[in-house]
C-alpha cells in the first residue's frame, strides 16, 4: 500500500478528522512525550513564500522529534529543466519519508504524490486546497464549541480564489457544519454551490444566524483585474466592522487565516471583538501539524 | 501496376446511395469496377475484407503534423503513418508550424515531405496571417496556387475584426475557406480547463464557453457580410452550435468539424491534475457534449475530425499550468466517434468523414465512384483497448488511453496501394 498523503481534507474519513482534531487537541493540553517522529527526515518545500505555515511546520516538526531540512522558495532545481518525477526519486532516494510542500500552481502536490515514495503534505497548493489550515480552523471550532456538527459557519469574501475556503468547506460538510459562503458574484460564482453549501450576498441579512464567521484575505489585485470595483464598495456589503460584529448571537466567532488586511476584509476595531479568534488560530496550527505527521506516518495511537 | 481486389465487404458510399455488399476492383490506382463477385485473375492482389466496411477513404481534416519546426513531437512521416493507422487517407494539416506556413515555398517543403513519407495524402493548410501574427495578410492566391487547401490561423484566433473582415473581403474568390479557431484570449486568460463547476472546485483558472462563443458569432458574422466562405474548427459548446444554424438560416456559407474528444469527454477529466485532457478548446461541461452529438445527427455538423495534436511524453508530464495542449487524435478516432454515437446509421458517419470534409476543401476523393482515386477505408465493428504505447504518432498522450473502443480500422488503401493492414503500416511497397 502506498504510503498515505495530505492532499486535502477529502483524503479523510469523518472519523479519521475527528480522530486528528482530538489528537490535536492532547498535543496542545500535553506535548508529546517521545520523540514520535525519531529518525525521520522530513523536507519543507516551499516554491511560495509563507510565515505562519512555514514556521508552524518547522515547530511542529520539531516537536514530534523529526530531522528537518528546509528549502526556501527559489531554490529546489525545479523549473531549471528537472521534473516533478526527478525530485520526488532524488529526495526518496536520499531517505526523505515526509514533504511538506507549498506551490503556487493548483495540484502540484497531486503530482508530487504520483512517484514520490513517501508522504506529501500539502501546506497549500495555487487556490486549490490548504488541509492543515482547515484543521486548525476546525480545532479553533471544536475548542471554542465542543462540537462542529450543527454549527452554522460563514466563509466570507473571495471564494473562488481561496484555498482556505475550498478546504474549509470539505472539512466542515464532513464533520456536519452547515456551511455558508458568502461573498459578491465574481468572487463567489452560482457555480460554487454545491451540496451541503449555500451561498449567500446578503451578510448583514445572516450575521445573525452564524455560530462562526471566516473572514478571507481580499487582494488588491482584483480591482485591476475588474473583478472589484473598489475596496470601499467591497467594505459596503462585506467589511467586518464593530457594528457588524456587535449584530452576530452571542457567543459567536471571527476567524481569518491572515495575513489580515486592516480596513479591507475587517476594522481595526474587530481585534477587540470578544469572539476574535485568530491568536488561537494561529496557535492551533502547530499541534494539528504535529497531529498530522504522527498519523501520516505511524497511524493511528495504539 | 497491377490489379487488387476488395472482396467480401460491405461497401458503404453515400456519394453513390450505396450500402450493400459488393467487391470492389482498382487498376492503376483508380477504382474500375464495383459489381458482385467479381472473380479474382491470376495475377491480381486480393484483399479479403471479410465483411468489413469498405468506404471511401477517411478524410481528417485537422491534424498537426508539427514539421517543420517541432519534430520531437510529430513528423510528416510518423504522422502520416498514425493516420493509415487510424484509417485516414488523407490529412489536412494546419499550418501553427515554426515557421508558419504563410508562403509558397513552406507549402512547397511539407508537399514534399508528404511525397517522401508516401502514406497518406497531405494537404496542407496555410495561414490566415503572416506568421499567424494577426496583423498583415498571407499571400492567399499564391499559397493557392503552391497547393494551399484552406486558410487558418488555427492554434489561436484571428484577435482583429478589422483584420479577419479585410482577409475575408479581399480572400473571397479564392476557392477555399478560411478555417476559424474560435477563442477569445482575453476571455479564457490563463484558463487550463473549462471554467464551470469543476473549475472551481479544483482551483483550476477556467475558460468559459463564453470564450468560444462570441468569437463563432463574430466569424458568422464576418462570413455573412463579405460572403467568404468560413469553416469553424472544432465546435465545443452547445451556444455554438446554435449560433451556426442561425448563420446558416441567414445564409451564411458556413460549415463546421466536432472532435470525437469533445463528443465524449467532459470537464470531469482533471482529477488528479494531470495534463493528459488539457486542449483547446477545453473539455466541456456533458450538456456541451450531448448537444454536440445531437448536432451531429440533425446534420448542423458536417464533418468529424480529430484535431490530433501530438506533443512529446516530457511536455505533457509538465504541471497543468506549463503543459501544453492537445493530444494524439488519429489513431484511436474512428473508436471514439462510434463510441460517441453508437447508433449513427453508418452512410452518415462514412459521410462525416470522408465526401463532406473533401467537398469543404474540394479535394478529390470522397466517393468511390468508377474513375475516382482508390483511396479507402476498411473498417470493422471489433472493440479494442487504446494501448499508446503502440501508437506510430510520436504522441503518446491521450485521455483515451486504456479505454474499450467498439471501431477500428483494419485496412487503408491510398492510390490502390494498402498502406495499412490489421495495424501495420506498410511504409513502402
Amino acid at each position: 500500500m502506498p504510503a498515505r498523503s495530505l492532499l486535502d481534507l477529502d483524503d479523510f474519513t469523518s472519523d479519521e478528522l475527528t480522530y486528528l482534531l482530538n489528537r490535536a487537541d492532547a498535543f496542545d493540553r500535553r506535548p508529546p512525550s517521545r520523540n514520535l517522529l525519531a529518525g525521520i527526515t522530513v523536507v519543507n518545500l516551499f516554491f511560495e513564500a509563507s510565515t505562519r505555515t512555514f514556521v508552524s511546520f518547522a515547530i511542529a516538526e520539531s516537536r514530534v522529534g523529526a530531522d528537518v531540512v528546509a528549502l526556501p522558495p527559489g531554490s529546489s532545481s525545479l523549473g531549471k529543466g528537472e521534473t516533478i518525477a526527478d525530485t520526488a526519486i532524488t529526495l526518496a532516494a536520499m531517505g526523505v519519508r515526509v514533504i511538506v510542500t507549498r506551490h503556487p500552481e493548483s495540484g502540484f502536490p497531486y503530482r508530487l504524490a504520483e512517484t514520490f515514495e513517501g508522504h506529501v503534505i500539502n501546506a497549500g497548493d495555487g487556490r486549490h486546497a490548504h488541509p492543515t489550515q482547515a484543521l486548525l480552523d476546525l480545532l479553533t471550532l471544536k475548542a471554542e464549541f465542543g462540537r462542529i456538527e450543527g454549527l452554522r459557519v460563514a466563509l466570507v469574501g473571495d471564494i473562488l480564489h481561496s484555498r482556505v475556503a475550498r478546504s474549509n468547506v470539505i472539512g466542515l460538510k464532513l464533520l456536519g457544519a452547515d456551511v455558508v459562503l458568502v461573498g459578491p458574484p465574481t468572487l463567489l460564482p452560482d457555480a460554487m454551490a454545491c451540496d451541503g453549501v449555500t451561498i449567500e450576498r446578503d451578510l448583514d441579512a445572516i450575521l445573525p444566524t452564524l455560530d462562526a464567521l471566516v473572514l478571507l484575505r481580499i487582494q488588491r489585485e482584483r480591482i485591476a483585474a475588474a473583478v472589484l470595483p473598489s475596496l470601499e464598495d467591497y467594505a459596503r456589503n462585506y467589511r467586518l466592522d464593530a457594528r457588524r460584529a456587535g449584530r452576530l448571537k452571542r457567543g459567536a466567532i471571527v476567524m481569518h487565516p491572515g495575513p489580515y488586511n486592516r480596513g479591507i476584509e475587517l476594522t481595526q476595531d474587530v481585534f477587540a471583538f470578544e469572539g476574535w479568534r485568530y491568536a488561537q488560530q494561529v496557535s492551533h496550527g502547530v499541534p494539528v501539524r504535529m497531529a498530522v505527521l504522527d498519523f501520516l506516518v505511524n497511524g493511528r495511537e495504539k | 501496376m497491377t490489379a487488387l481486389l476488395v472482396r467480401g465487404g460491405r461497401v458503404v458510399d453515400p456519394t453513390q446511395e450505396l450500402d450493400a455488399n459488393r467487391d470492389l476492383l482498382i487498376r492503376d490506382g483508380r477504382i474500375v469496377q464495383i459489381a458482385e463477385g467479381i472473380a479474382a485473375e491470376g495475377d491480381w492482389d486480393v484483399l479479403e475484407a471479410g465483411g468489413a466496411i469498405v468506404a471511401p477513404g477517411f478524410i481528417d481534416m485537422h491534424v498537426h503534423l508539427r514539421e517543420p519546426g517541432a519534430a520531437h513531437k510529430e513528423t510528416i512521416a510518423t504522422g502520416t503513418a498514425a493516420a493509415v493507422a487510424g484509417g485516414f487517407t488523407a490529412v489536412a494539416c494546419m499550418p501553427n508550424t515554426e515557421p508558419a506556413l504563410d508562403s509558397p515555398a513552406l507549402i512547397a517543403e511539407v508537399l514534399r515531405l508528404a511525397r517522401a513519407a508516401n502514406l497518406a495524402r497531405v494537404y496542407p493548410g496555410a495561414a490566415i496571417t503572416r506568421g499567424r501574427a494577426g496583423a498583415e495578410l498571407a499571400p492567399y492566391w499564391r499559397l493557392y496556387d503552391a497547393g494551399a487547401i484552406a486558410f487558418s490561423d488555427d492554434g489561436g484566433t484571428v484577435k482583429s475584426a478589422r483584420v479577419l473582415r479585410q482577409a475575408a473581403i479581399y480572400a473571397r474568390d479564392v476557392p477555399v475557406p478560411f478555417i476559424s479557431h474560435c477563442e477569445d484570449d482575453d476571455l479564457k486568460g490563463d484558463a487550463v480547463m473549462n471554467e464551470g463547476a469543476r473549475s472551481m472546485q479544483l482551483g483550476l483558472a477556467g475558460s468559459p464557453g463564453l470564450a468560444e462563443d462570441v468569437i463563432v458569432a463574430r466569424d458568422l458574422l464576418i462570413a455573412l457580410e463579405t460572403a467568404k466562405r468560413f469553416h469553424i474548427a472544432h465546435v465545443s459548446t452547445a451556444e455554438s452550435v446554435e449560433l451556426i444554424r442561425y448563420a446558416r438560416g441567414r445564409g451564411a456559407a458556413v460549415t463546421c468539424e466536432v472532435t470525437p474528444h469533445h463528443l465524449i469527454l467532459h470537464d470531469d477529466a482533471f482529477e488528479r491534475f494531470r495534463a493528459d485532457a488539457k486542449v483547446n478548446p477545453p473539455l466541456r461541461a456533458e450538456s456541451d457534449a450531448a448537444a454536440l452529438r445531437k448536432a451531429v445527427r440533425d446534420g448542423t455538423i458536417d464533418v468529424f475530425a480529430t484535431d490530433h495534436a501530438p506533443h512529446a511524453r516530457e511536455e505533457k508530464e509538465q504541471l497543468l499550468g506549463d503543459a501544453p495542449v492537445g493530444f494524439s487524435g488519429l489513431e484511436t478516432a474512428l473508436g471514439a466517434y462510434a463510441l460517441a454515437i453508437p447508433d449513427l446509421p453508418l452512410g452518415r458517419f462514412v459521410e462525416l468523414l470522408s465526401s463532406n470534409p473533401a467537398a469543404i476543401l474540394d479535394l478529390p476523393g470522397g466517393t468511390l465512384a468508377v474513375g475516382a482515386a482508390a483511396d479507402i477505408t476498411v473498417f470493422a465493428d471489433r472493440p479494442w483497448t487504446v494501448d499508446s504505447a503502440k501508437f506510430y504518432s510520436l504522441g503518446k498522450n491521450t485521455p483515451f488511453d486504456g479505454m474499450e473502443l467498439p471501431r477500428k480500422a483494419v485496412a487503408t488503401i491510398v492510390g490502390g496501394r494498402i498502406v495499412m493492414r490489421d495495424g501495420v503500416v506498410n511504409a513502402r511497397s
